[in-house]
């Protein structure tokens, strides 16, 4: 008998065409000629290199947050792509680290206990303590959602992590700060003395997180990596094949709590402050945003999430930074969509004409309808100032608009070929009006509205996140 | 006593809101195994379109016609129009993720909610809009019964939440389309493969339990609370969804003791507990309940074939 | 000697629907017993009460230990493996790593011993490693080489089937419980299944008890036969008094046998 599928070439077709050939991919066979180690040895270097490039320190502050939320991306990793639990409450952990480092290294204990100088333990000793503190509650977490599958667990996790949030804001703040929160928290001793900066802290949490990800991966390679992942795939084979199930889901509550709570304090020795509004809900989903647009499942995937998540949401607190992010991203779709080169080419230029066109039209009708000017400010304000079609009172105009363009993009996903990119044409320009006449001048809000645009369109576009591999599941 | 009865009779009002609420998540759940986090918005957006139908027709004070065909009115075209969002946000935004991980229609749903909860505040500003029912509707005739004021439009309310669960149930078991529910949520391939229209069945899905958040969020305005703002949505979504889980989600039974049921735990709770814990105290009630059946009351556990 | 697997009056019910009524069946150590009986007879929950996913009345001993009542890993670990009659692979893991991950109640290794590769860690991975090769070369070439990195998901569902038992046989049990192996097979690959599981007690000693469809490869393999029907056993003895025996024809084919004898 000739065993079929000998050929190896053959046989891996199939996971080759489910790969596909996108610059992702080729970026992912060039990673994966070399060696994790070396992959990792690059990203401690890239990191290091930014700290000293001499970046002001708001450039450092984005820097800082960007490292606490991979480290948060990469303990939810743990939790929810290794061992396919669902933890709603996971910003709640990242809260007991906060909270539990500024009662430790402030006078705010003293104010719990009611006595005055409180425990002022230095970092070395209060951390672990923090640390061990909260892997117990994971563990107490995780014994009581044993009892629960699925989604009943998401929920009473959500809950958990709201109740925490609300006991912490609620509670009599003689105790844990209210509202306001702790302040005046001491720093971390380093090594030369204490921390004092926020680039001190970034190299801290570098650290943390190279160590973290080096680890992770051996943990991952080993038996209890295996374990988890086996329990994600299928939790009653893996009863029936020696996996202890209820343990392993207990152990990946604990660590996704302790890695939570690390970034916890690190963050609060930072912030040198904790309030409850660092802790809620908004938190949580950034950081389940980070895990799943970068892939859940991966260590690597997790980071990038980590790092683009506050990088855009960074650009997106700055309206001109929010301009540019808004019109790159729709010539990046255009570029990503529309095939071949020419006619993306014929596209742009059809867009140019019409937008001149429509404003020239408009502007010999009703000279008021184009006397407003461009939200934008900066080069991009300037160059479209004689293209956008800006009323004088561009409010009600912007946002009769808004709802027309979102209906446009409703309606196109339902269009096919030709018509789907002739309608694209006015669709992008109005767009662009839009963003001019109102979208910019209100950047919050805005900010907001592009963040969940932004999640809508990746899931649909690649539910399995940026470095992700697709997953086969039974329901 | 006559607080007992007053705190019963509020809590069956809230909870009718919910229930409402709680039975378009839980139909949606069943036929697309999604917790649409985006639901409560939907319920926000009827509360809004209520608001603007009383608008449209002279305001509060000037109504230009009858009380009551207003109401007609506004329930009508909340359904409708956030029946319609509710299919072109599934059209959109969850069909593309039919076979992906369970996770990622989650992230969207969270997208969805970010994005209708901002452009209803882009459009129209942050600024809590008053449906002032006092002006148009007579509140003062209310039935009195040993003392406890049961307000007009709290029977209305209930009244209506009554009428249409008893629909909805009617629907469910006793229709072409409700059987195609059921079939699709028990098993999507199979029932495509026996010749159900799945998309238009999980369409129709989504508008009727979108219309029902509408309504819902029409009669919040109307009598609940008077207050509509874009984040109403949020808590009165998290608390339905509370109660769907509570009473089993998929099971729209279960729905709907479980909305009466977390609408009781709220007036209790704020009636003979402190106010400020009112909520705590009710994930708390959740807490207990899920441990002494993880499933809901009237859940089932996913069935496995070993 | 005792028997290796010895089931006491088990007795199992859901509700009103009695499952498994009774039961004496036994094992003993390195004979294929295959179990047989229309669907719904209770063959698979049988497994299911052995390997602990369901407590029975009545009372299970493995190698003289009773395990009623304990949990399935406990059970596994004890030296009872089991497949399942629709696969239930790791799909999203790799063959090798399928396999590796069954050996984890053989190894004891802590996360903090992995994580800083001290020497139980180390020696315990190469342990499971070579298990692992080990226990896939049985199965010669169709799981080897490149297969080790595929996804499950690829596999072919002949190569699935193997995977699955390979996967028992990494657990390090001495009893193997097949659930229907030949299911869905062509005639070649049946024959192929047949002649494995000899080799699975003859090259590696193991003691199996089959549950299956196909009389072909019960012949073909059996010591003995047991026939169950609604949860009762009819009958047990070699294939031939079995197949003969006319509760078990009634069973299969229903009343009337003097049809049959025309």
């Amino acid at each position: 008998m000739s065993p079929i599928g000998v050929d190896e070439w053959v046989a891996r077709s199939g996971e080759r065409h489910d790969r596909g050939s996108g610059p992702l991919e080729s970026l992912r066979r060039l990673g994966d000629r070399v060696g994790w180690w070396q992959r990792l040895a690059v990203l401690a270097l890239v990191g290091f290199l930014f700290g000293h490039i001499g970046a002001n320190g708001f450039q450092q502050t984005v820097a800082f947050n960007a490292v606490i939320y991979a480290i948060l991306a990469v303990g939810l990793n743990i939790v929810v792509g290794w061992a396919g639990l669902l933890d709603l409450g996971y910003v709640a952990f990242y809260g007991i680290g906060a909270y539990g480092f500024a009662l430790l290294s402030s006078s705010a204990f003293g104010n719990l206990m009611q006595q005055t100088g409180g425990v002022q333990l230095p970092a070395y000793a209060s951390i672990p303590i923090v640390l061990v503190f909260a892997g117990l509650v994971g563990l107490a977490i995780g014994l009581v959602s044993l009892r629960l599958g699925g989604d009943y667990l998401a929920i009473v996790t959500l809950f958990f992590g709201i109740a925490f949030a609300e006991v912490v804001n609620n509670v009599d703040p003689a105790h844990l700060g209210g509202p306001d929160g702790i302040t005046s928290l001491n720093p971390i001793q380093g090594l030369g003395g204490a921390i004092g900066s926020t680039i001190g802290y970034y190299y801290l949490a570098l650290i943390v997180l190279i160590a973290l990800m080096a680890g992770l991966h051996l943990l991952d390679a080993s038996r209890t990596g295996r374990a988890w992942r086996a329990v994600r795939d299928d939790p009653l084979a893996a009863q029936v094949m020696t996996i202890p199930v209820n343990a392993v889901k207990v152990m990946a509550f604990s660590f996704g709590a302790i890695v939570a709570a690390l970034a916890g304090a690190i963050f609060a020795a930072q912030q040198t402050n904790v309030f409850p509004t660092n802790f809620q809900s908004p938190v949580l989903i950034l950081i389940y945003a980070c895990l799943v647009l970068g892939g859940v499942g991966s260590i690597a995937g997790a980071v990038l999430g980590g790092v683009l998540v506050t990088v855009v949401q960074q650009m997106l607190a700055s309206p001109t930074d929010a301009g540019y992010l808004f019109y790159g991203l729709i010539i990046l779709a255009l570029i990503i969509r529309v095939r071949p080169w020419r006619l993306l080419g014929a596209m742009l230029a059809a867009i140019v004409a019409f937008g001149f066109a429509a404003r020239a039209i408009v502007g010999a009708i009703s000279h008021s309808a184009i006397a407003g000017s461009t939200g934008s400010v900066g080069w991009i304000g300037s160059a479209l100032r004689h293209y956008v079609i800006v009323p004088a009172n561009p409010m009600s105009y912007g946002n009769v608009l808004y709802v027309l363009l979102i209906c446009a993009l409703v309606g196109i996903v339902r269009l096919k070929g030709i018509w789907r990119l002739i309608a694209t044409v006015p669709t992008v320009y109005f767009g662009a009006c839009c963003w001019e006449a109102r979208l910019s001048v209100d950047p919050a809000i805005t900010a907001q509205i592009m963040i969940g645009a932004i999640l809508i369109v990746m899931m649909a576009v690649r539910p399995e996140g940026l470095l992700g591999a697709r997953r086969v599941e039974i329901i | 006593m006559q607080i007992l009865l007053q705190t019963i009779v509020n809590g069956l009002t809230a909870g009718s809101v919910y229930a409402l609420i709680a039975l378009g998540y839980t139909m949606v759940y069943g036929v697309l195994k999604l917790l649409n986090f985006a639901h409560g918005d939907l319920f926000m957006v009827g509360a809004f379109i209520g608001y603007f139908a009383i608008g449209w027709f002279g305001g509060p004070t000037a109504l230009s016609i009858p009380v009551w065909v207003l109401i007609v009115f506004m329930f009508a075209v909340a359904s409708f129009g956030v029946g319609a969002l509710g299919v072109a946000i599934e059209r959109f935004a969850y069909r593309p993720l039919r076979n992906a991980p369970r996770i990622a229609p989650l992230i969207t749903a969270l997208g969805v909610s970010f994005v209708l909860e901002n452009s209803v505040l882009l459009l129209f500003g942050g600024l809590p809009r008053s449906y002032d029912s006092t002006a148009f509707i007579p509140f003062s005739l209310s039935i009195h019964i040993d003392s406890v004021s049961i307000g007009i439009i709290q029977i209305l309310t209930l009244v209506l939440s009554v009428l249409l669960m008893v629909g909805l149930l009617f629907l469910v078991n006793r229709t072409i389309l409700g059987k195609s529910m059921r079939a699709v949520a028990s098993d999507r391939e199979a029932a495509e493969m026996l010749g159900i229209d799945v998309n238009r069945t999980i369409s129709m899905t989504f508008l009727i339990g979108s219309a029902l958040a509408g309504s819902a969020g029409v009669m919040y305005g109307l009598g609940y609370a008077n207050q509509v703002s874009n984040v109403i949505g949020f808590l009165a979504g998290l608390k339905a969804f509370t109660a769907a889980v509570v009473g089993g989600i998929g099971s729209i039974p279960g729905a709907m003791i479980g909305g009466l049921f977390i609408g009781l735990c709220e007036s209790f709770s704020l009636s003979y507990v402190s106010s400020e814990y009112g909520d705590l105290m009710v994930f708390g009630i959740l807490i207990a309940v899920m441990l002494i059946r993880p499933t809901g009351l009237f859940g089932q556990a996913p069935l496995q074939k070993v | 000697m005792a028997p290796l697997l010895e089931l006491d009056k088990v007795s199992l019910a859901f509700g009103g629907l009695r499952a498994l009524h009774e039961l004496d069946i036994h094992v003993d150590e390195h004979e294929i017993v295959s179990v047989i009986g229309p669907n719904g007879a209770g063959k698979t929950t049988l497994f299911n009460v052995i390997t602990g996913i369901y407590h029975p009345g009545g009372d299970i001993r493995f190698d003289g230990k009773s395990i009623v009542g304990r949990a399935p890993n406990r059970i596994t670990q004890l030296g009872i493996a089991r497949t399942f009659q629709s696969l239930r692979l790791f799909l999203n893991m790799t063959v090798k790593e399928n396999v590796k991950a069954a050996t984890y109640g053989s190894t004891h290794a802590t996360p903090i011993e992995s994580i800083l590769r001290l020497p139980r860690a180390r020696r315990e991975e190469r342990e499971v490693n070579a298990r692992a090769e080990d226990v896939l070369g049985f199965f010669g070439q169709r799981l080897q080489g490149y297969r080790f990195d595929q996804p499950a998901y690829v596999l072919s569902y002949a190569n699935r089937r193997r995977l699955e038992i390979a996967r028992a046989m990494a657990t390090g049990a001495r009893m193997l419980l097949l659930d229907e192996p030949a299911a869905g097979m062509n005639p070649n690959e049946t024959h192929e299944i047949t002649e494995l599981i000899g080799r699975l007690r003859d090259e590696r000693g193991y003691t199996i008890l089959v549950i299956e469809h196909d009389m072909h490869v019960v012949e073909g393999i059996s010591d003995r036969v047991v026939a169950l029907d609604h949860g009762e056993k009819l009958t047990e003895g070699t294939f031939h008094e079995v197949a003969n025996h006319p509760g078990v024809i009634e069973a299969y084919l229903g009343r009337n046998p003097e049809v049959l004898q025309k």
